[in-house]
């Protein structure tokens, strides 16, 4: 039947396999291949940074940051501290726009006993006006900063097109004022969830200025760090013939990226709350924790940006400039990378990317495989509704993983 | 009467226009009283099996599998309506050429890889099309425009002017003015006019407006700008389209 053969309520079409003899699980990748680091040879560095969002619908201000860091090194720009300061509140808006999706919209319903995420406006009205708030504001912060809530086009190489007034931005923190009781009170709606059990050995990895650092899911204490201009010898892709997705590994083993991971390495949210870094599911949990961080980061960004003076003049290139970067932001998925090679004219003669769901799936599928393990008495039609809740608290973007 | 069956569909694309109907918030909610969502494989897992009475597709049918659903639901549906610039005109993916693709496939998956992709082409390229809802990504107004049309038991309109008319009502600065590159003058209006606003020049999403004056804007671009740069304006919404074929080719050669 049409409609029924991919997983519901995940970005892109994937199906998972299980084999319940064997107790093994693949998840298969079924979009079309997108063919985006060809599509950008013979672009200029500027449309590279207009092409990339369309890579992801749901985090498009991810891509076009990660496109413009990678150019800005690859030129030797170094973008002012204002254009720093408005990337960032891009950023805080966009991992709010994307996590409040996912909770609300995607995730969420299994545990609130919905479907369709609007359901909610009859069963918890309260929660659902939460919901919209959270989404209000964050897609009101990129839409100030970036031109647009999904696709942005005021951010270019070297700064900005054109920057908010400072009333635009009082009025985006007035609003964000109001909007941080609605983040509080999805941190409780979670808190109160039974997240399924599960407990498997993943690598948790995440990038911290220049460098990746990659913890243990059971054991958060000690961390290996590396430099992310070698990224890719962290960071492995395999081809496997069911998925128009690469699957990425980190050193060889599997690895999580996103909010769980980025929780685990940072610690910065409220310890009364307990989180299970070894399980998966908990990255639902950590995503509401984090639309809380990203609502007080970019109150802060913004009172400082309220103290200085805002210029959309653009930082030109420097001579002698390297022509090639690497350019490494935390999406809303985790660590997402964009690699470019420009000749003199500024074309792009070569570019890399490295999604975080490609990063992911490795684990995702180990994760399901330890999920059939550790769940005894339950029936397969039980069984199968646990694993697509799993693959759905990965939030993973199939879209974003086949670019 | 009974509530219209609606279902909504994407083949591969970013996900992004429905993003921006989601984001309709309140909006949403009100139009959705008005009709039955049955099939929304991104917004909920209980899907129903056609026929529908307006079946809504986002992205471009690249693999087989998704040619041949196009095929289904153009049978099964009442109205089916293109969403976004994928849909209507290949949009970002038909950048890429057919022949250029199989270069790509074994760069970037492998000699050995079997690829499942065949071509970005908009859905019009295998079945007839009611209503294209343009733009990378729509404007929600617009959806909301043209959905309450169809409830209303309307035949939607495309919008009878430019970008440029959107443009004297954002207040901007003409880019062609100001000897910078724009598509406006050639495309559809109804998109607010919202990259203009944000310094960026109009690259064409919301497709050729009626009776488009291509060969006058060319003689503006040629100049103002050169070849190349005229070229990768047109390929990036417009590369299958017609017009780009015939028109663009020939007057350059």
């Amino acid at each position: 039947m049409i409609g029924n053969e991919f997983i519901a309520k995940i970005e892109g079409h994937g199906q998972l396999k299980i084999n319940w003899k064997k107790g093994e699980v693949k998840l298969h990748v079924f979009e079309g291949e997108r063919l985006f680091e060809g599509m950008l040879v013979g672009r200029t560095a500027d449309e590279m940074a207009w092409i990339t969002p369309r890579i992801c619908g749901v985090c498009p201000t991810a891509h076009n940051l990660a496109s413009l860091r990678a150019i800005e090194n690859a030129l030797g720009i170094e973008p002012s501290q204002t254009t720093i300061l408005l990337r960032e509140l891009m950023d805080c808006g966009q991992m709010i726009q994307s996590h409040a999706l996912h909770l609300f919209f995607l995730s969420l319903p299994d545990y609130l006993g919905i479907d369709r995420g609007t359901e909610l406006a009859q069963k918890n009205p309260k929660t659902f006006k939460d919901a919209l708030s959270l989404k209000e504001v964050s897609d009101l912060i990129v839409k100030t900063i970036g031109g647009r809530a999904v696709h942005p086009m005021k951010s270019v190489i070297g700064g900005f097109n054109k920057v908010p007034t400072k009333i635009q931005l009082k009025r985006v923190l007035a609003k964000l004022e109001k909007t941080e009781k609605a983040a509080e009170n999805t941190i409780e709606l979670c808190a109160g969830i039974e997240w399924p059990k599960l407990k498997v050995n993943l690598k948790l990895v995440v990038q911290k200025e220049d460098k990746i650092i990659a913890v243990s899911s059971v054991n958060i204490k000690g961390r290996k760090s590396s430099s992310i201009e070698n990224y890719k010898r962290d960071v492995e892709e395999e081809i496997r013939d069911y998925s128009t997705a690469k699957f990425g590994k980190y050193k060889g083993e599997e690895m999580l990226v996103g909010s769980l991971a980025r929780l685990a390495v940072a610690g910065n949210y409220n310890k009364k709350y307990k989180l299970d870094f070894a399980n998966p599911f908990y990255n639902n949990f950590a995503q509401a924790l984090e639309i809380l961080y990203y609502h007080q980061k970019a109150q802060d960004i913004i009172r400082e940006l309220l103290k200085k003076r805002m210029g959309s003049k653009l930082v030109r290139p420097a001579k002698n400039s390297p022509l090639r970067g690497v350019g490494v932001v935390e999406a809303p998925r985790g660590g997402l990378y964009h690699e470019v090679y420009l000749n003199k004219e500024q074309v792009v003669i070569e570019a890399n990317i490295i999604t975080p769901t490609v990063q992911n799936l490795t684990s995702i599928e180990k994760s399901a495989q330890a999920l059939l393990k550790q769940s005894k008495n339950r029936s397969q039609e039980e069984l199968e509704r646990l694993l697509t809740m799993l693959v759905r608290a990965y939030d993973p973007c199939i879209t974003c993983s086949v670019h | 009467m009974p509530k219209p069956r609606v279902a909504i569909f994407e083949f591969t694309d970013c996900e992004g226009c429905e993003v921006e109907i989601v984001s309709l918030r309140d909006k949403f909610l009100l139009l959705e009283k008005r009709l039955d969502i049955v099939n929304w494989r991104l917004g909920q897992e209980n899907n129903q099996p056609g026929p529908y009475d307006i079946t809504i597709i986002e992205g471009t049918p690249i693999t087989q599998h998704e040619i041949d659903m196009l095929k289904k639901l153009r049978e099964e549906s009442g109205v089916l309506i293109g969403l976004g610039a994928c849909a209507c005109m290949g949009g970002i993916p038909g950048i890429m050429d057919k022949d250029q693709r199989k270069k790509w496939y074994k760069k970037i998956y492998g000699e050995s890889y079997k690829p499942k992709g065949i071509d970005a082409l908009p859905l019009s390229a295998y079945v007839q099309i009611d209503f294209l809802i343009h733009g990378c990504p729509v404007n929600k107004n617009e959806v909301v425009r043209i959905v309450e049309d169809l409830l209303a038991g309307k035949t939607p309109k495309y919008r009878g002017w430019s970008v440029c008319f959107d443009c004297k009502q954002a207040n901007n600065e003409c880019r062609l003015v100001n000897k910078k590159p724009c598509l406006g003058p050639i495309i559809q209006g109804g998109c607010e006019a919202v990259c203009v606003s944000g310094g960026a020049s109009c690259y064409g999403c919301f497709g050729l407006c009626q009776e488009p004056n291509i060969k006058a804007l060319l003689k503006i671009l040629n100049q103002i700008s050169d070849k190349e740069e005229i070229d990768r304006l047109f390929s990036m919404f417009l590369k299958k389209t017609e017009e780009y074929k015939k028109i663009i080719k020939n007057d350059w050669q």
